[in-house]
């Protein structure tokens, strides 16, 4: 696998928008910079056990979105990408993630001021961990 | 969307089992693996797309030419047999110099680099090799010829885990190349998950139906129910198998239901592609 990205099957996300995101967080998260080569469709495709009309779509609204660019006969590279567009991104990818996990608390039933207890619990224990990390 | 070849009505009758009629396309740029019971024609389907079997009725386009009419598809289109018959006493390497001159676009480098890549002796002839070395060498062959349209009848069949794999790179990197296709029957899942964009299925003969692969992997689901199902059939479902296990094939009815009765589901997930391909052959 040449790209970390895990697909949820079971999610309500489409598979071609699941790929895209995951993509532009790691271009927005610097994972992949400007200028990074991206496997062919195909090999995506076999990658993650989808066809390449799935893949196609996602590289195609990355390509649209000024995220990516393909070079005839050269492949498909990271392109570059506004510092406020970036910027921007992350706080939608960020605003994303925790809605999926009050979501997942309002399914089990949970109230808001558990969740929100829970939030910082969360908050604290990965800051003390981040703290702990850096030694 | 350009076709590589059409199917269009065709059929053909060998004593009491009638394949057919088959319409069918074939896009290039794609891989479209034909998924099938023992017996279900998929040979007989391929050997008619090569001209090895002859239609009793219908018409069989590849690149746009009749090929009942015409010889220029067969430049641009290679098959890899389950088996063949006859050369046991040739080596690979008299088998490369009786099919290479044939091909205008034959890729010597490519036929030997695949060759060292499966470590297939040339000097050895084609009756003392394994099976599983018969069928790389085919494959060695068909790959070569460099054709626009790959034909492979079940390539996996015999092959080791390794060669499994490489043979799965190998034919992504084919697909890299230009505008091409690939037809490939086979019972691997593996096969099925990593290479197809198209999934034909057939059954006794006819072809059940051509699906994208993410559009039948999204048209069945499995629903685990908090409390036992008191209701006797609910739309869209295929299978029960117990009071608070069901699957469904039509997931939009099946979701409708469920919500407008208030059923609380538990979890819900995706089938696996062999289970989806097993419903199917069962006709659910």
């Amino acid at each position: 696998m040449e790209l970390p990205i895990k697909l949820s099957r079971d999610s309500r996300v489409p598979i071609y928008h699941q790929i895209e995101g995951q993509i532009k967080a790691l271009i927005v998260s610097g994972k992949l910079p400007a200028g990074s080569p991206l496997p062919s469709i195909r090999a995506l495709s076999k990658d993650l056990e989808i066809s390449v009309i799935t893949t196609r779509r996602a590289y195609q609204d990355l390509e649209y979105g000024g995220f990516i660019k393909t070079t005839q006969g050269k492949g498909t590279f990271v392109a570059e990408v506004e510092v406020k567009k970036m910027e921007k991104l992350a706080v939608s990818s960020v605003s994303e993630a925790i809605e999926k996990g009050v979501e997942t608390a309002l399914r089990h039933n949970y109230s808001v001021d558990e969740i929100r207890s829970v939030f910082e619990e969360v908050l604290a224990r990965l800051k003390d961990n981040d703290r702990g990390g850096s030694e | 969307m350009k076709l590589c070849t059409q199917i269009e009505r065709v059929e053909k009758t060998v004593d009491d089992f009638t394949v057919g009629p088959i319409d069918l396309d074939i896009e290039l740029g794609t891989i479209t693996s034909l998924i099938g019971n023992n017996g279900a024609g998929k040979s007989t389907l391929i050997k008619m797309m090569m001209n090895l079997v002859k239609p009793d009725n219908g018409l069989l386009l590849h690149f746009g030419t009749n090929i009942k009419t015409s010889e220029h598809w067969k430049q641009d289109v290679a098959y890899q047999p389950q088996s063949v018959l006859g050369c046991d006493l040739l080596t690979g390497n008299h088998l490369r110099d009786l099919m290479a001159p044939w091909y205008k676009n034959w890729d010597q480098e490519m036929f030997m680099n695949l060759v060292r890549i499966f470590e297939i002796d040339l000097n050895k002839r084609f009756g003392k090799m394994s099976k599983g070395m018969q069928q790389k060498l085919n494959i060695v062959l068909a790959l070569s010829k460099n054709t626009k349209l790959l034909i492979l009848d079940e390539p996996t069949a015999n092959m080791d885990i390794p060669s499994k794999q490489k043979l799965m790179n190998i034919l992504v990197g084919w697909m890299e190349r230009d505008e091409r296709a690939i037809v490939i029957a086979t019972h691997q899942v593996d096969d099925i998950k990593k290479l197809a964009d198209y999934i034909v299925i057939m059954n006794e003969g006819k072809v059940l139906g051509k699906y994208e692969k993410e559009e039948l992997v999204y048209r069945y689901k499995r629903y685990w129910f908090e409390d036992g199902l008191e209701i006797e059939k609910i739309p869209g479902e295929i299978d029960r198998l117990n009071d608070r296990l069901l699957i469904s094939n039509n997931v939009d009815q099946t979701d409708t239901f469920l919500k407008k009765n208030e059923i609380k589901i538990m979890q819900s997930e995706v089938l696996e592609v062999e289970e989806i391909i097993t419903y199917m052959l069962m006709g659910r």
